[in-house]
């Protein structure tokens, strides 16, 4: 008689991040085990050598399809709580999906759309104070050809020439389906986090007036904002499969829609009335004939259903 | 409904409580010999109060260096032929009160409780002189291990300390046999081990505390039943009695003691609370993936149909808090498979 497999429950040992210790150390009782959340950071599902494959189906049958994945070195865990776990895997009772929805920036949108021209390619603008408005968004009132693409008016409550951010989620394939072809309702985003460095900005929404709240600041002044769909419409609408009811949108998606997250980022007043942490943290750039002091981020949305994450490069920009 | 979390409940979390031991050898050349001439080493630290020194791994200057233990000496105001007007008597009765307020505490007349030989306070013998051996934290982590103490002195003469056998003392028995009569934690009585196995005690072993107060008034020294009375124990041929005296400071007692140590052995404990959470990824869980390479064009990858059994590949177990903060982080060997077929259950230890 052989041994049975005793292999199905592993130990582990964890080790906490730097927010634990800072919890731990606060002694307040926000230090609280709640919930778990399994990652697979390292693997490239690239490598699943089934028909899907690049090269085509692994010559030796199904058994070897994730031969190069299960063979994936894994890193040691990192005490940075950001730096971990950036994709999560995903609990859907169903097993028959053959589409997953996916968060989608939208530069289609007149007012979404990210900067496309040197020395800001792919990059999202934001003006930390009023000079800088008008020298990348003209005066209150210009038209909005005048502006400078992806420039969002981070002083002032947002003039009418202010750019967005836009992301749209939906499952992203005509193969799917049509934009008027119903989206499943399990996989419909409802929650978006987002996370943004607290000293150089804060979230509103497209109109400037309404700031959202932050749930919660971490030790790297993280700082994170848990937005849902029925309680901040302001953020977070459902995009219309009935294409009457969806004109102007210009969803980014091809197939079945989700929904659709829009802000604006609020500059710091840190950022708006020194320049400490620009000559800290940040550079000098010139756009046109402007010189322009500038400090790159990064915005990070994740749904806090389906998991997905896009990061976003953001520059602040002040104007020298 | 598609979700990410999953809550742990008060039947996937448990606690254990684990003890750690270390073996911690101290040979006699790291404690004299070995970083210069005796006397004036370079991991040897004397102060200018005079109160006790301090041994270290390496020369203290250095910051490799580690703290091993400390060395001093002190009698009790009861013990015969002290003479108050000796340079160093105050330094060494207080020293001795110090160590005996901490560890033996007070009688019920509130007066300093001398250390007793055999740990029964109701009478017997005391210990009204003592050399004191104050190990680090750094070695002693929680506790020392009991019945794992010993410590052997050499016998020979000054120059030639390790000629001859060794005399060693050590807790022999305490696991099973140990005092709990001390406001700092349990204690052990100190036995004669070799040459001969004797049941005389020579001095405690303080295990929470790192402490060994060996008694001066014993055998110690290693000279049968007179012991200190007779055998040179210093370079001015001074007798070990004689050094405990007022008249000589403790720091020529310390590296009289020092220059006899021949070996340190003692066994630590660190106490590990541990909390584990039980991860449970039910069959119908943690099957799909946010991973960008997850889906080419909404597309899953590892499926080619969609009656295909969806399949994920689990490397990182994150623990979380109500609002949604990493506070801990666990990483697999190697990537996991999870699909349908399958329920897994991760046993994810936290240690305090």
């Amino acid at each position: 008689m052989a041994f049975l497999d005793n292999s199905g429950d592993i130990i582990l040992d964890a080790v906490l991040t730097d927010t634990g210790r800072m919890r731990l150390a606060r002694g307040d009782g926000s230090f609280r085990i709640a919930k778990f959340a399994l990652g697979d950071d390292e693997i490239d599902y690239s490598q699943y050598q089934n028909t899907n494959y690049v090269d085509g189906a692994h010559a030796s049958g199904s058994a070897y399809y994730d031969l190069e994945i299960v063979q994936t070195p894994v890193l040691e865990a990192f005490t940075n709580n950001t730096s971990n776990l950036k994709s999560k895997l995903i609990s859907i009772s169903r097993t028959n999906i053959q589409y997953l929805p996916e968060l989608v920036l939208n530069t289609i949108h007149p007012d979404g759309k990210i900067n496309t021209s040197s020395p800001n390619q792919n990059t999202f603008l934001v003006a930390v104070n009023n000079d800088t408005e008008v020298a990348l968004l003209g005066a209150d009132g210009e038209l909005k050809n005048a502006r400078i693409q992806s420039a969002m008016a981070g002083s002032s409550v947002s003039t009418e020439s202010s750019f967005r951010i836009i992301l749209d989620q939906g499952i992203n394939s005509n193969e799917a389906g049509s934009n008027s072809t119903p989206i499943p309702g399990d996989l419909i985003e409802t929650q978006y986090i987002i996370e943004i460095d607290d000293r150089f900005g804060s979230v509103v929404d497209t109109s400037g007036q309404i700031s959202a709240a932050a749930s919660f600041i971490d030790d790297d002044n993280i700082a994170s904002y848990f937005l849902t769909l029925n309680t901040d419409k302001k953020f977070i609408e459902r995009i219309p499969p009935v294409p009457a009811e969806r004109t102007g949108m210009y969803p980014a998606i091809s197939g079945p829609l989700g929904t659709r997250l829009q802000f604006s980022i609020r500059a710091s007043l840190d950022l708006s009335s020194n320049n400490y942490l620009f000559t800290r943290l940040g550079g000098t750039i010139t756009i046109g004939s402007t010189s322009f002091n500038n400090i790159d981020a990064t915005v990070r949305v994740t749904g806090g259903k389906t998991g997905y994450r896009l990061d976003i490069p953001v520059r602040f920009l002040k104007k020298a | 409904m598609a979700t990410v979390y999953k809550t742990l409940t008060n039947n996937d979390v448990t606690s254990t409580r684990t003890l750690l031991h270390e073996a911690i050898p101290i040979t006699g050349t790291i404690v004299s010999g070995t970083y210069g001439d005796f006397g004036s080493e370079g991991n040897v630290k004397d102060f200018s109060h005079e109160m006790f020194q301090s041994v270290y791994d390496y020369p203290y200057l250095s910051s490799s260096a580690n703290h091993i233990f400390d060395i001093a000496v002190g009698y009790a105001t009861s013990a015969l032929g002290n003479n108050m007007s000796d340079t160093y008597h105050n330094k060494k009765v207080n020293v001795y009160n110090q160590m005996a307020q901490v560890l033996m505490g007070y009688d019920h007349t509130g007066s300093i409780r001398e250390f007793d030989q055999d740990g029964d306070l109701t009478g017997g013998s005391k210990i009204t002189g003592s050399v004191f051996l104050n190990f680090s934290r750094l070695l002693v982590k929680d506790e020392i291990k009991k019945g794992s103490f010993s410590i052997t002195f050499g016998t020979g003469t000054y120059a030639d300390a390790f000629n001859g056998v060794g005399y060693k003392v050590g807790d022999t028995n305490a696991a099973t046999a140990y005092k709990v009569n001390s406001p700092a934690g349990e204690y052990g009585i100190l036995y004669e081990q070799s040459p001969s196995t004797n049941t005389v005690p020579i001095g405690l072993i303080f295990y929470q505390a790192g402490i060994a107060v060996l008694n001066y008034t014993d055998r110690l020294t290693g000279s049968a039943d007179a012991a200190g009375t007779d055998t040179p124990f210093d370079v001015d041929s001074e007798t070990a009695m004689g050094l405990l005296t007022g008249s000589y400071s403790p720091k020529a007692s310390a590296n009289a003691w020092r220059n006899r140590i021949q070996n340190i052995s003692f066994n630590n404990t660190v106490e590990l609370n541990s909390a584990v959470y039980f991860c449970r990824a039910n069959h119908n869980e943690f099957n799909y993936s946010a991973n960008p390479t997850y889906i080419s064009g909404s597309k899953i990858r590892v499926k080619e149909n969609p009656d295909d059994a969806p399949t994920s590949y689990i490397t990182t177990v994150g623990l979380y808090s109500s609002d949604n903060e990493l506070l801990a982080v666990a990483k697999l060997s190697e990537p996991l498979k999870k699909d349908p077929t399958n329920e897994v259950t991760l046993r994810v230890r936290l240690d305090y």
